[in-house]
């Protein structure tokens, strides 16, 4: 079977829905969208980029500060989980996923050694030393447009970064 | 809300200058936070590059998200052929 191409059309009504659902369920809700969007073409040969990971399924480490999963407000900070990461120190602090897959093995959410694999075998040029741990409910994204986006973009700039994965939780 | 929070940040790293994708597993949020590249998988929540300790199957991800970081000129967001086989679980 092929990939196909989504039309966002197709897609609006069911968007505009979930919209409302937040409205009506979530105190404090509010909605952001990304104007454009940007598009950045690839600048060098994925053999040649560097590439890090990033995910919303509340990574954090076991040192660094847990989200906060228990009020209504949403948590838009972020932790940076180095590339060298001992898994065994791993964290995941979310409510609204099932998180036992992750816990059983982070490349599910964070496919840190299959980037490391994908290094050896020449299809990407390096890891980048950093990767970003968020935690993705946030019924008033605002904080998560106006800091923690370019907060983000900035850390992975100084990194060094060329290419960028994200996943939700 | 996992896909619009991912989708601003996707959306900020790459008005930086670096190029993105994100995995969607719920596409009618990724697409209306306006992406620059995303691709949808029929998983569930919590398992984006699929089931745990199956390394093949997080390539074969991994591999679709880099084509279309070569292969798009313009905003685009796909839809992957893989189905879940254990959907029971999570019902």
């Amino acid at each position: 079977m092929e990939s196909t191409v989504l039309d966002p059309e197709d897609f609006r009504a069911q968007y505009e829905k979930w919209v409302q659902f937040v409205a009506d369920n979530h105190h404090g809700h509010n909605n952001r969208v990304n104007e454009g969007p940007a598009f950045t073409q690839l600048k060098k040969p994925l053999a040649e980029a560097r590439v890090a990971l990033a995910t919303s399924a509340g990574v954090h480490l076991s040192d660094q500060e847990p989200f906060h999963t228990a009020t209504v407000a949403g948590d838009a900070t972020f932790r940076v989980i180095p590339n060298d990461v001992d898994f065994s120190t791993v964290r995941f602090a979310h409510t609204h996923y099932d998180t036992s897959s992750a816990e059983q093995d982070l490349n599910v959410v964070l496919p840190i050694t299959r980037l490391a694999e994908l290094v050896e075998r020449g299809r990407v040029g390096a890891a980048s030393p950093i990767h970003i741990g968020m935690m993705g409910f946030n019924p008033d994204p605002s904080a998560i447009a106006d800091t923690t986006g370019p907060a983000v973009a900035a850390a992975l700039t100084d990194a060094g970064v060329d290419v960028a994965i994200f996943a939700p939780g | 809300m996992c896909h619009r929070s991912v989708g601003l940040v996707q959306g900020a790293v790459e008005a930086a200058g670096i190029s993105t994708v994100s995995v969607a597993l719920r596409p009618e949020i990724t697409l209306g936070t306006n992406v620059p590249r995303a691709a949808y998988l029929r998983f569930p929540l919590g398992n984006p590059f699929g089931e745990p300790d199956q390394p093949a199957q997080h390539h074969r991800i991994l591999e679709d998200l880099l084509v279309l970081l070569e292969t798009a000129t313009e905003p685009t967001v796909i839809e992957l052929p893989y189905r879940w086989r254990r959907w029971g679980k999570w019902l």
